[in-house]
């Protein structure tokens, strides 16, 4: 039993569920995410789970979690800098950040940074490939990433902390402690990182200066049972960071970046025969201050409030059939000193399907259509399909209709900004195949996608710089996603590896955009034996254009990680690891001229009670 | 299963791979061609943050083009980010950095790399020498208008001696008889005067103009000023001014208002006896005792974003790009002095580095 118990704890990223047809997310009857559409109609596309066991064995930041356990590519300004995402070859404002159930991509610049993220707040995180506008509206185009908080109604209480002492001061703290019964669920957890981030540029007598940053995160979940039927729910999330930036091999930097965001949604279940019904009311905000010069107390800032409610009905008409309807409004107010003040309206329908015809045939559809007087908004949709041929194989497809909205600073950026922007839209179509055998388990997608009314900052003839529809893009390529893993006795084997290829072109040059590699693979092997276990991970990214017209290359590169951790704990988890990152000391820069840091080292230590 | 053998193994090999490998040397792609004068060496700036600032060399008689010259002669020093401007003295050329805030001295005819000025300088923009020393323009904080400055450099020990504070954004600056003329572009903002330094002291007047005097020239006793006025992105936005002063007592001579405010003259330079300026792409001239502006451009330059503009001997070179992050385009028209084809003929077109922006003649 405890060898069982160890080898589940020890596997360094298990338990990915790369399956689409498993539906449930969450097994454990007494666990709720909010994110309930994530669990009902993701059933055609490609869905990888990364759950809390492999949040843990993660550095906290989500770029670091994600480029090694999934196919998204990111560009990392350096060390725990802005870090922006490539998903099936489409720009960083083309993934959408969904925190339970809401899209938290940044109405300011349409995207997030993935350097924003404390994965240790959450307990799983679920990345989407592919469209899911028709659900999850703008920024939907490559895929999204969800971040959920899971409430349980059982009675416990437990206690968890994780620290880790790393090189270059590197410092983190995690505090959760969940308390709940049949009635109450409370879940609350602080996390705070900081690093001096100092690290040797390799082959150069320079360092990383001005790179040190903190963070730190407070995240609630609360939930209420009045019935088995009936649930009051309330999730929460502030954010706070400030984070030098550091500079170039050829200029150091003096700026800082301070942002600060919060979350709050609150979620009213009632569960009345064959309806269900969610009534949603959540209050975002983000701001962020950015100093050219640190050591001064001259900032440009802008902030930007949300207020979203939401009618949520699930109607299980028959036991095969399943229908959905949303109705949302959302108010975004933007205060800044580049952009003004301004106020964006968005009303969205959405209505969902999902049927099992046969046994080997079952379909969901989508749509959407969301009225705003900032743009005109295209109908969204997505159609796809299932089939299960024997119990090994399923074969899906999926074709969707997305968009991503133009952001505050595109579209009112004082002097620059263009009122008259379109949205981006695209339409993807995918067919997936998916094997899964006992200890193995491989799926292969290949998509195709077409975007138009790209949105691009650029200088006219004038020299007058300001944002466009111009640019139309094709991409298209495959992802293969591979699991294996395997007990024998006390060894315990657990293998991963991903691979994607990508081509994303723009239509007019037919060139490859910048920063799309071809080739993404990342691997990890964990083994685990007793109370030991070992990993290894391992990443390759492929060589990107770092100039439109193809002529800049920044080079491909390899880095490995090692870690290995001792479980001291008896009937309670306490656990000492030791991870090297980059293990082969590779010279490598995610982001032309921004040096990444050489082999480095992290102790950390997890005690539950 | 088989497939995940296959993976397992690849696995296996990259590890072993990456143990193994070792760094291939690179070779410069160029030989150098040992002497850079009697030609123009371009001022690539490169993309902000990017490092890639260069130097490009095009013979006086336009058939050897070298890109990358820095670097071919260096290697494998790089130049920098941001390369703004380049001032000559004696032998050597002066690259003023604006990003790296550096200064890159090199032998003017050689390329090789002599110096570098790392200290003292904040956001620098133009050089320009006097009487022995460097005065370089430099916009502190660009958020911060009270922190500007023209530092003076000892060329002798390539050290900053002095700062001499002035008005906020002084970006060009020119030198007539120890007299040192800064324009004020304004840096974040926008500037609409010139500050006047005498060189004897330091001491710091000022000669109100017209928006954002962005280019001067001196001309048979005068010094003639473009100022753009304020840009398209400015409330409001305001037409440019062409401005004469007179170099004996600093007055104004005489101005010359455009009359749209989207008028936005730039890049002033003088050949074949004439005043030229550009609006956009368009390149226009008006003989210097002219009393009105023309109301037609010569000819217009093929390049989507003009952003370098200079006039050497019969040749007019125009220097842009299709998109700011890649590779820029060089133009060269004929001027259509007598006896040469007309103005605005094509003579021949280069590809240089990311974002050409100054022409800088090697005699």
């Amino acid at each position: 039993m405890t060898a069982k118990k160890l080898f589940l704890f020890g596997m360094f990223l298990l338990c990915q569920v790369i399956f689409a047809q498993q539906d449930t997310i969450v097994n454990l009857k007494e666990v709720i995410i909010s994110d309930t559409q994530l669990k009902n109609f993701s059933g055609t596309q490609s869905v990888l789970v990364l759950t809390d066991s492999v949040i843990k064995k993660n550095q906290p930041s989500l770029t670091n979690l994600l480029s090694y356990n999934s196919l998204i590519y990111f560009k990392e300004n350096g060390l725990g800098m802005v870090s922006s995402p490539s998903f099936r070859g489409t720009t960083a404002q083309q993934t959408a950040v969904i925190w339970n159930g809401i899209n938290i991509n940044s109405q300011l610049n349409g995207q997030t940074d993935f350097n924003t993220i404390t994965t240790r707040d959450f307990d799983n995180i679920t990345v989407r490939a592919g469209g899911g506008s028709s659900i999850y509206g703008s920024s939907a185009l490559g895929g999204t990433v969800h971040l959920n908080s899971e409430l349980r109604f059982a009675n416990q209480f437990q206690n968890e902390w994780q620290l880790n002492y790393g090189s270059f001061e590197t410092f983190g703290a995690h505090y959760k402690t969940m308390i709940s019964n049949g009635t109450w669920s409370t879940q609350i957890s602080v996390t705070h990182n900081s690093s001096k981030n100092d690290y040797k540029y390799l082959d150069t007598q320079k360092h990383n200066e001005n790179g040190q940053f903190e963070n730190t995160s407070l995240n609630a979940s609360l939930g209420y049972r009045f019935s088995k039927n009936h649930y009051l729910k309330y999730y929460s999330q502030i954010f706070d960071s400030d984070r030098h930036f550091s500079g170039t091999i050829g200029a150091v930097s003096k700026s800082k970046y301070r942002d600060y965001n919060y979350r709050n949604l609150v979620e009213w279940d009632w569960l009345i025969g064959k309806v269900t019904s969610k009534l949603k009311v959540a209050f975002l905000g983000e701001k962020y201050a950015y100093f050219e010069n640190a050591h001064t107390h001259n900032f440009e800032t802008s902030k930007t409030e949300t207020a979203l409610a939401k009618q949520d009905f699930v109607y299980q008409l028959t036991p095969s059939m399943l229908v959905n309807t949303i109705f949302e409004y959302t108010q975004t107010k933007g205060i800044g000193s580049q952009i003004g003040t301004n106020t964006r309206h968005i009303g969205a329908a959405t209505i969902l399907l999902k049927q099992s015809v046969f046994k080997s045939f079952s379909y969901e559809i989508s749509g959407r259509k969301e009225v705003t007087s900032s743009y005109a908004s295209p109908f969204l949709f997505s159609f796809g399909t299932k089939h299960p041929l024997g119990s090994h194989y399923t074969l899906v497809t999926n074709f969707s209709r997305n968009f991503r909205m133009p952001t505050f600073n595109d579209l009112y950026w004082v002097g620059l900004g263009n009122p008259n922007l379109k949205p981006e839209s695209s339409y993807q179509g995918e067919i997936g195949q998916q094997l899964k055998f006992k200890n193995i388990a491989i799926s292969g997608t290949v998509y195709y996608q077409k975007i138009e009314d790209l949105i691009q900052w650029k200088p006219n003839n004038s020299g007058n710089w300001s944002p466009s529809n111009i640019a139309k893009a094709t991409t298209y390529g495959a992802e293969v996603l591979c699991n294996w893993n395997k007990k024998i006795r006390n060894h315990g084997f657990d293998f991963n590896a991903n691979y994607g290829y990508t081509v994303s072109k723009d239509d007019f040059s037919n060139k490859q955009l910048v920063y799309v590699p071809f080739h993404k693979f990342n691997s990890s092997l964990a083994y685990s034996f007793h109370k030991i276990t070992l990993n290894y991970q391992y990443l390759f990214t492929g060589y990107v254009f770092t100039s439109s017209d193809n002529t800049h290359v920044l080079e491909e590169y390899q880095v490995s990680n090692l870690g290995i951790n001792y479980d001291f704990g008896k009937a309670t988890t306490y656990k000492l690891g030791f991870q090297v990152a980059n293990l082969w000391n590779k010279n490598y820069q995610s982001v032309s001229q921004r040096p990444m840091p050489g082999r480095n080292f992290n102790l950390y230590l997890i005690f539950n009670f | 299963m088989k497939n995940c053998k296959i993976l397992f193994v690849a696995l296996i090999g990259s590890i072993l791979l990456n143990a193994c490998s070792s760094d291939v040397v690179e070779q410069p792609k160029y030989v150098p061609l040992g002497s850079y004068d009697s030609g123009v060496i371009v001022v690539n700036e490169g993309t902000a943050f990017h490092n890639d600032a260069s130097l490009s060399y095009i013979s006086f008689d336009l058939n050897t083009l070298q890109n990358d010259i820095f670097s071919v002669v260096n290697h494998p020093k790089v130049l920098g980010d941001t390369a703004q401007s380049i001032g000559f003295y004696n032998q050597y050329a002066y690259v003023v950095l604006n990003i790296s805030n550096t200064i890159e001295v090199v032998n003017r005819y050689t390329m090789a790399s002599v110096a570098t000025i790392a200290t003292g300088l904040n956001n620098p923009r133009y050089i320009v020498f006097s009487n022995g020393k460097g005065y370089v323009t430099n916009w502190g904080d660009g958020t911060v208008a009270s922190d500007d400055y023209v530092a003076v450099i000892d060329p002798t020990t390539n050290v900053i001696t002095a700062n001499i504070p002035v008005a906020e954004g002084p970006e060009k600056i020119i030198e007539n008889a120890g007299t040192l003329y800064v324009a004020h572009s304004g840096g974040y903002n926008f500037g609409n005067t010139i500050s006047v330094i005498n060189t004897a002291n330091n001491s710091v007047s000022s000669i109100l103009v017209g928006d954002v005097p962005n280019s001067m020239q001196i001309n048979e006793g005068s010094l003639w000023i473009s100022c753009g006025g304020k840009p398209y992105y400015a409330t409001p936005e305001t037409a440019g001014k062409l401005v004469q002063i007179n170099l004996v007592n600093n007055q104004l001579v005489k101005a010359f208002d455009f009359n749209v405010a989207t008028a936005h003259p730039a890049n002033l330079s003088i050949g074949d006896s004439k005043l030229f300026y550009t609006i956009n792409s368009d390149v226009y001239s008006m003989p210097t005792d002219a009393t009105t502006l023309p109301t037609l451009p010569k000819f217009t330059v093929q390049i989507p974003t003009l952003y370098g503009f200079a006039i050497k001997n019969n040749h007019i070179y125009t220097s842009g790009y299709t998109n700011f992050d890649q590779n820029g385009t060089v133009n060269i028209y004929s001027l259509g002095t007598l006896g040469n084809s007309p103005i605005g003929t094509l003579q021949k077109t280069y590809t240089v580095g990311v974002g050409p922006s100054g022409f800088y003649f090697n005699q």
